[in-house]
């Protein structure tokens, strides 16, 4: 895929994701990857985050400043009932409806983005696929079987059951953000 | 109290509760558009043949891919129960409990566990069972019923759950929605991390993996289904589809159709047990049971007619566009799958007799089918209910011998028309019927009624008809339709002007009788297919190129069902084919043969009208362009209504059966009318003219009603000006 298909795809996820209330960004690599949460770090006061556990996560982690930051990678359980910020990256993303896609299996996948009130989810730019059919297929395709868990995630969890009020934030997190990464490792997108 | 006086009861309650219609009307109004923008560049069409196509297959094979499934689902490590019965279910998940020690459990939102009565059976054997999903915990918290599908405490004001709340938590909460759904935060989220089991429901099972996909927004199934290191999945069978592919046009139209939303914030799919943290801090594999729950549906799968149901997505799309659902509310149903699908489904999970009663609740406007992901023909299937419930219980006395006796006898069922103008004549005041005897009281509340005409259509035709000068003198038929010949005959009048002034000849085989669409809505089948049978008869000896009629219902009738109700025998089906064929609605068939759908050689008009789609028109034979190209193409200003296409309330003897459920919808129509400060209403149905005339009639108001028909003929030249 060429710059210009996913600078196309990107705008078309953004759009789609800020429709239904998440925040996107775009950085050019790690290090700009970990001022971000630095950024949201502070911004939101977080002092508890947990983490699953990647690459990616964990170089865009040892950029940012942790100073003020507690940073559990084990033991999640334990620790997701007080962490304020869960951090997981996603396997792909769908531009025609801004949903993030995350083979969910592992436990510590479910716990950094259900229980916390934020989660940030970090994405390799390359991943944009453009429609749900096209995600599906791309699952299929690299893995041998179908993951036992998979989750789709589109913007913060929300609800309209008290007099058709949209509210957002009630069993899952309040705020959804999502970064993607155009160089993660620092190599270049094709 | 009968289950009939019972309905009656719940229905005035439903209406006199200013909430419930508040909020349904508000999200009723909003949903047409929110769902268009969600299916924008999305063939709706293409997609629901493929979803049709797809619960079709799937239902018609159920029992094997029901096998399949287990199988996929057993070889990824979970365990599959086939539950036959309600019962089954419930005592499976009961012992299930007792035998992991689980004393607390948490549900995410599942139709299926409600049919079963799961909680209070849970709850009965000392376990604490909660409902996770915000509007049901409300409604579980204040012992009630869900009102809606997908909403299920839609019937509840910010107030009344502020107080329920505040009961649970034991101090005073205001009404603040954000407030309010941080509290339900914070307490189901204890519940949540204590919970022992979690329960779910499916929407979508997929026999090649043995996958259940979920679809969420709240993500209180993906807390349900991580968290308890049990997680129980009651799936009912119709979810089955054969492929992994199949699940993507279902997840593309059901949160489209059910909340107009392009994508839930959460869909899950689930291929076997995934690691959960157990109390001893230990992380292993948790232990999945699903339930394939059979409760009626392979019986339903079994019945030639009811198996369509099977293709439902369940995605509430037919409450939302129902003008009856709109004011009444699930309530009224009385049962928990509600609405016209409902009423089906019903009769099937929980027994024909307690469907028998609901049924009746149905209009017949035909809405529901346009807009049914599942390319469902929920009307047909609720009349299909009203039959066997007539064959079952027999038609009541009056009724019994109205269509049975009266209506096949045309000579009979035509003096009594006449012995009833003659009785109307003390009630009457100028062209309409404003106080009759108490006993057919409920026919004139809200609505005044036409008078019964002086001289019927027939005996004007066989008077005074000329043919025409010019022309070809095509002959067509014209089939009047009861409403035509004895109450408007003017309409017929009118048809028969444009037609002569278009070169053709009309004739009227005087041997035509009714339709027969109030036997088949009132679910007589005998008695429709004999009427049926004459009018054929009576058209075929006319030898006519064309049959036309100025009402949709009527040839709705003729065109479509026709066929269908003389499907038993060959020679009459054919000889119905044949017939209907030839039929087209009056305005289409003049749009049709005319220049461009402009019929040359009219005065132009200058009024500023609005036009109303009638349901059988636009939903029944898909009418709707060419009335508003004929009447403008006669230089007339069209200000399009709010909601042209929402019915006006008529549905024939509807508005006697429920005449309040029929007004209410009818002042929704008359305020939309209004507000276009139109000079004069256009329509092309005979019964939404009698309707919406009688209403405005009824609260004094002088704006002209009129049929295409007669809005044309006006402005043939030497008819004087509209």
């Amino acid at each position: 895929m060429g710059k210009k298909d996913i600078d196309r795809l990107y705008n078309v996820f953004k759009e789609q994701a800020e429709a239904v209330s998440a925040r996107v960004y775009r950085v050019k690599d790690p290090r700009d990857a970990g001022r971000r949460l630095t950024q949201i770090f502070q911004e939101l006061n977080v002092s508890n985050v947990i983490t699953a556990q990647s690459d990616l996560l964990r170089e865009c982690l040892g950029a940012a400043d942790t100073g003020k930051v507690t940073v559990y990678a084990e033991n999640l359980r334990e620790h997701s009932e007080d962490a304020h910020l869960g951090l997981s990256e996603a396997d792909l993303a769908i531009a025609e409806t801004g949903t993030l896609v995350q083979d969910s299996t592992a436990l510590e996948q479910r716990l950094v983005s259900t229980l916390p009130p934020v989660h940030v989810a970090l994405v390799r730019t390359g991943r944009l696929v453009e429609h749900f059919v096209d995600a599906l297929e791309q699952l299929n395709h690299e893995r041998a079987e179908l993951p036992g868990y998979i989750a789709f995630i589109s913007g913060p969890s929300r609800t309209a059951d008290i007099e058709r009020v949209l509210t957002i934030g009630v069993h899952g997190p309040e705020q959804l953000h999502i970064i993607f990464v155009d160089r993660p490792g620092g190599e270049q997108v094709e | 109290m009968s289950e009939k006086e019972g309905l009656k009861n719940n229905v005035r309650e439903a209406l006199a509760n200013e909430n419930l219609r508040g909020a349904l009307g508000r999200f009723g109004d909003a949903y047409i558009g929110a769902r268009e923008n969600a299916y924008a560049g999305k063939d709706f069409q293409e997609l629901r043949g493929q979803i049709a196509a797809i619960k079709g297959a799937a239902a018609q094979n159920m029992e094997e891919l029901a096998r399949r499934f287990a199988e996929s689902a057993r070889s990824r490590g979970a365990k599959v129960y086939r539950a036959r019965t309600a019962q089954e279910a419930r005592d499976y998940i009961k012992k299930l409990a007792e035998e992991k020690g689980v004393r607390k459990i948490v549900k995410s939102k599942s139709m299926a566990s409600e049919e079963i009565h799961l909680n209070e059976y849970l709850n009965q054997h000392g376990m604490e069972s909660v409902e996770t999903d915000l509007g049901e915990w409300i409604l579980q918290l204040s012992g009630q019923k869900p009102s809606h599908m997908v909403m299920p405490a839609i019937h509840m004001t910010r107030g009344e759950v502020a107080d329920v709340f505040s009961e649970e938590v034991k101090r005073q909460l205001s009404s603040d929605i954000p407030e309010l759904v941080r509290v339900a935060r914070e307490q189901l989220r204890k519940k949540f991390l204590a919970a022992e089991m979690g329960i779910s429901g499916a929407n979508i099972a997929v026999a090649e993996t043995g996958t259940i996909v979920i679809v969420t927004n709240e993500g209180n199934a993906r807390l349900t289904t991580t968290l308890p290191p049990v997680h129980v999945a009651v799936v009912g069978m119709e979810k089955l589809v054969e492929k992994f592919a199949d699940v993507k046009p279902i997840l593309e139209a059901l949160p489209r159709s059910a909340t107009g939303q392009k994508i839930t914030s959460y869909v899950t799919m689930i291929t076997g047990p995934t690691p959960a943290a157990y109390p001893d801090g230990s992380v292993r594999d948790k232990e999945l049971h699903i339930i394939l729950l059979d409760n009626g549906r392979t019986s339903m799968q079994s019945d030639p007619v009811f198996k369509e149901a099977l293709q439902c997505i369940r995605c509430a799309s037919c409450l939302n566009v129902c003008p009856v659902f709109q004011l009444v509310g699930g309530h009224v149903y009385g049962h928990i799958y509600t609405g016209g699908i409902g009423t089906v489904l019903t009769a099937f999970f929980n027994g024909f007799q307690k469907a028998s009663d609901i049924q009746n609740l149905c209009l017949g406007c035909e809405r529901c089918k346009r807009y049914c992901p599942g390319n469902i023909d929920i009307p047909r299937l609720i009349r299909e209910l009203r039959r066997r419930v007539v064959e079952n219980n027999g038609l009541p006395g009056m009724p019994k011998f109205v269509l049975e006796k009266v209506l096949p006898n045309r000579k009979l069922f035509h003096n009594l028309i006449k012995t009833a103008r003659a009785a109307q004549k003390p009630f009457q005041k100028g062209a309409m019927v404003r106080h009759l005897p108490m006993f057919l009281a409920g026919l004139t509340e809200g609505r005044s009624l036409p008078a019964i005409a002086e001289k019927p259509f027939r005996d004007i035709v066989l008077t005074g008809h000329r043919p025409p000068a010019t022309g070809d003198q095509t002959k067509v038929g014209f089939f009047a339709g009861c409403l035509t010949d004895f109450v408007y005959p003017q309409l017929g009048e009118a048809v028969h002007k444009v037609l002569r002034h278009m070169g053709m000849r009309m004739t009227f085989p005087v041997e035509q009788t009714c339709c027969g669409v109030p036997a088949i809505y009132m679910g007589s089948r005998k008695a429709a297919a004999e009427l049926a049978r004459r009018n054929i008869a009576a058209f075929e000896r006319d030898g006519v190129e064309h049959i036309i009629t100025a009402c949709p219902t009527c040839a709705h009738a003729l065109k479509h069902q026709y066929v269908e109700l003389l499907d038993t025998d060959p020679g009459w089906r054919k000889r119905a084919e044949y017939f209907a064929a030839k039929v087209t609605h009056f305005t289409a068939f003049v749009a049709e043969k005319s220049d461009n759908g402009e019929l040359p050689g009219l005065q132009r008009g200058n009024m500023r009208i609005t036009y109303h789609d009638s349901c059988h028109m636009k939903g029944c034979l898909g009418i709707t362009e060419e009335p508003r190209a004929l009447l403008s193409a006669a230089g007339l200003q069209l200000a399009e209504m709010e909601g042209s296409d929402r019915c006006c309330g008529f549905g024939g003897s509807y508005s006697i059966k429920f005449p309040e459920i029929s007004r209410r919808i009818l002042d929704k129509k008359l305020a939309a009318i209004e507000a276009t400060g139109a000079q004069m209403l256009a329509l092309d149905c005979p019964g939404c003219l009698l309707q919406l005339s009688g209403g405005l009639d009824s609260r004094g108001k002088a704006l002209p009603v009129k049929h295409t028909a007669e809005i044309l003929a006006q402005q043939i030249a030497g008819s004087g000006k509209s």
